[in-house]
């Protein structure tokens, strides 16, 4: 983490690849009990290539769905959403997707969860190996930890191998899903500035699905809030901090203003939807069980 | 194996083997009702060294086996078809679940009918015996696959075959080796059945000699007992293989 290592036109500084732009989107999804759920509609979003960005919103409002239909595991009901201007139609290897829980094989070591990827992708053996070690230091995972089945893992060291899981094959955008919820305060912080070093290390368009505001202004370019069901954009508020970021950022004057901006917006866009907070936010266990069947 | 855990086993073998003999001597048991542990001891041990119980061994072994590689290997295709397809499923299932009602003792003699007295009548048998705990241990397992590594593999762009490979089939493997442990002590109980309804060697066959022409009821239990032993390795080799499948997860 050298700050102002980041490469001239790297991140913070629109890329050629890796933009990602959603075009009146409408995605919906079939319900275990019949009929179909619409999570998002209308929503307009344009990323920029290298940008990072946070998704926020309140429970429900489609910010899983988003995530995967850029991911391509949703198909749009109406628009499209491109990357570099070509429209998702399917997973694609350029779009590296981090889950809520890592997610992990449970038969496999960290290591062999780690080049998965790459084994579906038909890579040979050696070259598996040095891709391992490269990303072993990209997302400093304890070499020693590398033979351990996950359940021998902390959560904090599985994430750790989900996110080098996402970046096995060198994807131009990066989506985490929450990825360090279920991690303890002090652990989540961490994670989230080992996250920002390793952005501006790569040239990864990066989009964190979060509930939590100081997560979203302390690593985000801009903050992006969803309405309540069917989610759509209502606020899009740019943080103009100086970057390499650290905790101390947070105690800048303007991180107060955007986090009471983000709170009006988010009260704004639940208030009505207040009684639909306990249904469960469009989670992946819904939507594929639900496909599924 | 500790002297823990062979302390406890050895010392269950002592009582049960003296509780055979009090039975024995309290009731005065003629040799050709109850042999007493000793005598079943010394003929299992002859019969070894004459060579009685070798070859029907042999034939009984290459039967359990066979049968057991192709009732397993149909119980997994079909077994997958039926966690995949509700149709299939629906369409299927109760010819499978009506098979297994009916008594593999009943259908015996109709299969050593059709399939002829030699060897492939008795794969027949275990093949059928082995099918049904098989293919319902993977139709659970398949099923019960977990959504969201599914989900993971469709995200990595995995084909049909290494979703299958890489995903359902270790998933599932903890219930499919479940339905073999059933399986293979079934194959033994599936072979022994198919040589009582006609055929010239096997550890079936013997019981029948002993206990007919030879009248010999000490080589009646020797065979019991090795009978009893193949089913025990068979399902140690299963639980060898969940060790070092399943072990540690």
């Amino acid at each position: 983490m050298t700050p102002g290592a980041r490469p001239a036109g790297g991140p913070g500084g629109a890329t050629e690849t890796g933009a990602i732009r959603a075009t009146g989107l409408a995605v919906d999804f079939p319900l275990r009990r019949g009929g179909r759920l619409l999570a998002l509609d209308q929503l307009n979003l344009e990323i920029a290539g290298g940008e990072i960005v946070a998704l926020i919103g309140p429970n429900g409002s489609g910010k899983s769905t988003l995530l995967r239909a850029i991911a391509g595991l949703l198909p749009p009901l109406r628009g499209t959403v491109e990357l570099d201007g070509v429209p998702i139609t399917g997973p694609d290897p350029r779009i590296g997707l981090v889950f809520q829980e890592p997610r992990l094989l449970p038969w496999r070591t960290a290591a062999e969860n780690i080049c998965y990827p790459l084994e579906l992708a038909g890579w040979d053996a050696e070259r598996r190996r040095r891709r391992l070690a490269e990303l072993l230091d990209l997302v400093r995972l304890d070499p020693s930890a590398v033979g351990s089945r996950p359940f021998e893992l902390s959560g904090g060291t599985s994430q750790r191998v989900a996110l080098a899981r996402a970046l096995a094959l060198q994807p131009e955008v990066l989506l985490l899903d929450e990825p360090f919820s279920q991690l303890d305060a002090l652990t989540r912080e961490r994670f989230d500035l080992e996250l920002l070093a390793l952005w501006e290390r790569s040239a990864t368009t990066t989009v964190l699905v979060t509930h939590n505001i100081a997560e979203a202004i302390l690593v985000a370019d801009r903050v992006i809030v969803l309405s309540a069901r069917p989610g759509r954009v209502v606020a899009d508020i740019p943080v103009d901090l100086p970057r390499p970021r650290t905790l101390a950022s947070l105690e800048d004057a303007f991180v107060t203003r955007a986090a009471r901006e983000i709170r009006a917006w988010l009260g704004e866009s639940s208030g009505e939807a207040s009684a639909e907070a306990a249904v469960p936010d469009a989670t992946v266990a819904d939507t594929t069980v639900a496909g599924a069947a | 194996m500790g002297t823990r855990t062979v302390l406890p086993v050895a010392a269950a073998l002592g009582v049960f083997l003296i509780a055979w003999k009090a039975v024995v001597v309290i009731g005065a048991y003629p040799v050709f009702i109850l042999p007493a542990p000793e005598v079943v001891a010394d003929r299992f041990i002859r019969a070894w060294v004459e060579g009685t119980i070798q070859p029907h061994l042999a034939g009984t072994l290459q039967e359990i086996l066979l049968g057991f590689a192709t009732g397993a290997g149909a119980a997994l295709l079909v077994g997958y078809v039926l966690a995949r397809s509700p149709l299939v499923e629906r369409l299927i299932s109760p010819y499978i679940v009506a098979a297994q009602a009916t008594p593999i003792l009943a259908l015996s003699p109709l299969l050593v009918l059709w399939f002829g007295p030699g060897l492939l009548g008795k794969v027949v048998i275990c093949a059928l015996i082995v099918f049904f705990p098989v293919a319902v241990a993977t139709m659970v397992g398949i099923r019960s696959v977990d959504k969201r590594l599914l989900e993971l593999g469709r995200s990595l762009r995995a084909n049909r075959r290494q979703v299958v490979l890489t995903l359902e089939i270790p998933a599932a493997l903890p219930s499919i080796l479940g339905g073999m442990r059933v399986g293979v002590t079934l194959a033994v109980v599936g072979a022994i059945v198919g040589e009582w309804a006609g055929a010239d060697r096997g550890l079936g066959v013997l019981i029948n000699l002993a206990r007919g022409s030879l009248f010999d009821i000490p080589l009646l239990f020797a065979t019991l007992l090795t009978i009893a032993l193949v089913g025990m390795a068979l399902y140690l080799v299963v639980v060898l293989l969940e060790r070092r499948f399943v072990g540690a997860r």
